[in-house]
């Protein structure tokens, strides 16, 4: 049976900066994967070029046994779907924003899914005729998820898409990432750069530096012996960052 | 106007080099440029013109506004550095304007079927044309740069690019039209227009230059709408890769 999906020898570069070299994985059944490492080593442009925003220099995605160059990119992104950590609204409403991909794709607004994600994410108070322009950082960031899910992509790309939220509303994202996963079988490439948050949702993870895989590891495994010293310092040294951020 | 007189206008070129001088703007050389290439182009385009009035032959009037829809593609084509093909693209959209505002000028007999009617209003047309292109482009570039999340964001929902830049078009076409509405609201109570001016010193009826003018502004409207609508579909594909990501400009 084919990979879900495979990552194949990716290089990137911008200017004289190697961003990816040879990045090589595969997906081989459905799971949570967090995407690991020290900030500019090619994690967010790994994930662009999953779902073709960029193009990679070198190397081929491949997924469900096609290769990329055989996929309209409009098909590859409706299975694919990237979030990004800044999100951006639409212009319109709350409402025009959760029916972007019924109107784009000409298919029946699911109203019900709808609403039971914005109950899910602490939205329930949220006026859906509000301007999306007047949201918060943080109400941007939950509605732009719940515009994603409605899509349905087989695979969705999380690009630290719970840094501006607080304590209780990245648990709520936690968890209904978490019950989407286990309920569409959908697979989930996250990048963070918090640890606990990591261990919580993580069945696998993928430690990268330099624009390399370093590490591809069962999520418990890597947390509790990492095979590399780069990984190993990286997990010291992580939360005095982020501590020191606090302060 | 006698030559001698025409060559007393050169005072006024004359001034703004002494001014140029006095504060040190240093635009002598480009004013000398200028003034000799207008005269020189303006002289050389009334004796062309004298000619083709006077043959009265279609083949060059086709000429004359094939030459100026080149220069105005090429013109405009300027402000769309980086987009491959954006050129022919204006000139199609260009020409595409000017044969409808022609077909439906000399079809509905608004005006005389004449070089002397077809050349000049063809050239105000076009002109109007080209100024819209380029602003057109001016506005995309900039949407494109400011509206890249948002455009990403579609095309990562499955958009398509049409689908994707759609919102960016409409804003750059709504935007590339002010100068025109603008103009056509204040016509006559800011300025007197370049072609009711010119018929009104060489002796015309006020009331009949008026009547053309009006129909002028009507058709710089009409050619603002059109060209700019037509270059927003013939080249919002542009601004994508053929992979469907945004190209790099």
């Amino acid at each position: 049976m084919a990979n879900i999906l495979e990552m194949n020898q990716l290089r990137k570069r911008y200017l004289d900066k190697i961003i990816l070299d040879g990045f090589t994985a595969q997906i081989t059944r459905p799971e949570i994967i967090s995407l690991l490492g020290k900030s500019g080593q090619g994690k967010s442009t790994l994930l662009r070029i999953l779902c073709r925003l960029e193009a990679q220099d070198e190397g081929e995605t491949i997924l469900h046994g096609h290769s990329y160059l055989t996929v309209d990119p409009k098909e590859w992104r409706k299975k694919i779907c990237y979030v990004s950590q800044q999100s951006y609204m639409l212009p319109g409403s709350v409402e025009d924003n959760l029916r972007t991909v019924s109107q784009l794709h000409k298919t029946p607004f699911d109203m019900q899914l709808a609403r039971e994600l914005m109950i899910s994410l602490n939205l329930d108070y949220l006026d859906w005729g509000k301007k999306s322009i007047d949201l918060s950082g943080g109400e941007k960031q939950r509605v732009a998820l719940v515009r994603t899910l409605l899509l349905k992509p087989e695979i969705l790309l999380l690009d630290e898409v719970t840094a501006s939220l607080d304590m209780q509303s990245k648990h709520a994202v936690e968890k209904v990432l978490q019950d989407w996963q286990e309920q569409e079988g959908a697979t989930f490439i996250w990048i963070t750069h918090d640890i606990e948050q990591a261990q919580r949702m993580s069945h696998r993870v993928w430690f990268i530096e330099e624009g390399s895989l370093l590490e591809d590891s069962d999520g418990r495994e890597f947390f509790e012996n990492p095979s590399t010293v780069s990984a190993r310092n990286y997990l010291q040294r992580v939360p005095q960052e982020e501590s020191s951020c606090l302060i | 106007m006698s030559y001698i007189a025409l060559s007393f206008t050169l005072i006024f070129v004359m001034i703004t080099m002494l001014v140029s001088m006095w504060q040190k703007l240093d635009l002598e050389k480009d004013i000398a440029i200028g003034t000799i290439r207008s005269a020189v182009q303006l002289l050389l385009v009334g004796y062309v013109l004298m000619f083709v009035f006077k043959s009265n032959h279609p083949v060059f009037i086709l000429v004359i506004i094939s030459v100026m829809i080149t220069v105005a593609a090429w013109s405009a084509g300027k402000r769309g550095k980086g987009l491959s093909g954006i050129r022919w693209r204006i000139a199609l959209s260009i020409g595409c304007t000017e044969v409808l505002m022609m077909g439906l000028l000399l079809g509905l007999h608004i005006i005389e079927a004449t070089p002397q009617y077809i050349i000049p209003i063809s050239g105000m047309t076009i002109g109007n044309a080209m100024v819209v292109s380029g602003l057109f482009l001016n506005h995309m570039k900039r949407e494109v740069e400011s509206n890249q999340g948002e455009i990403e964001t579609l095309l990562c929902l499955g958009a398509s690019a049409r689908q994707a830049i759609q919102d960016s078009l409409k804003r750059s076409v709504k935007s590339s039209m002010i100068p025109t509405i603008d103009g056509m609201k204040t016509v006559g109570l800011v300025q007197l227009p370049g072609m009711m001016t010119g018929m009104i010193v060489a002796g015309a009826d006020p009331v009949e230059a008026v009547r053309y003018q009006i129909l002028i502004v009507f058709a710089f409207t009409a050619s603002a709408a059109m060209t700019s609508i037509i270059l927003s579909l013939v080249s919002y594909r542009l601004w994508f890769t053929k992979d469907l990501r945004l190209a790099p400009l």
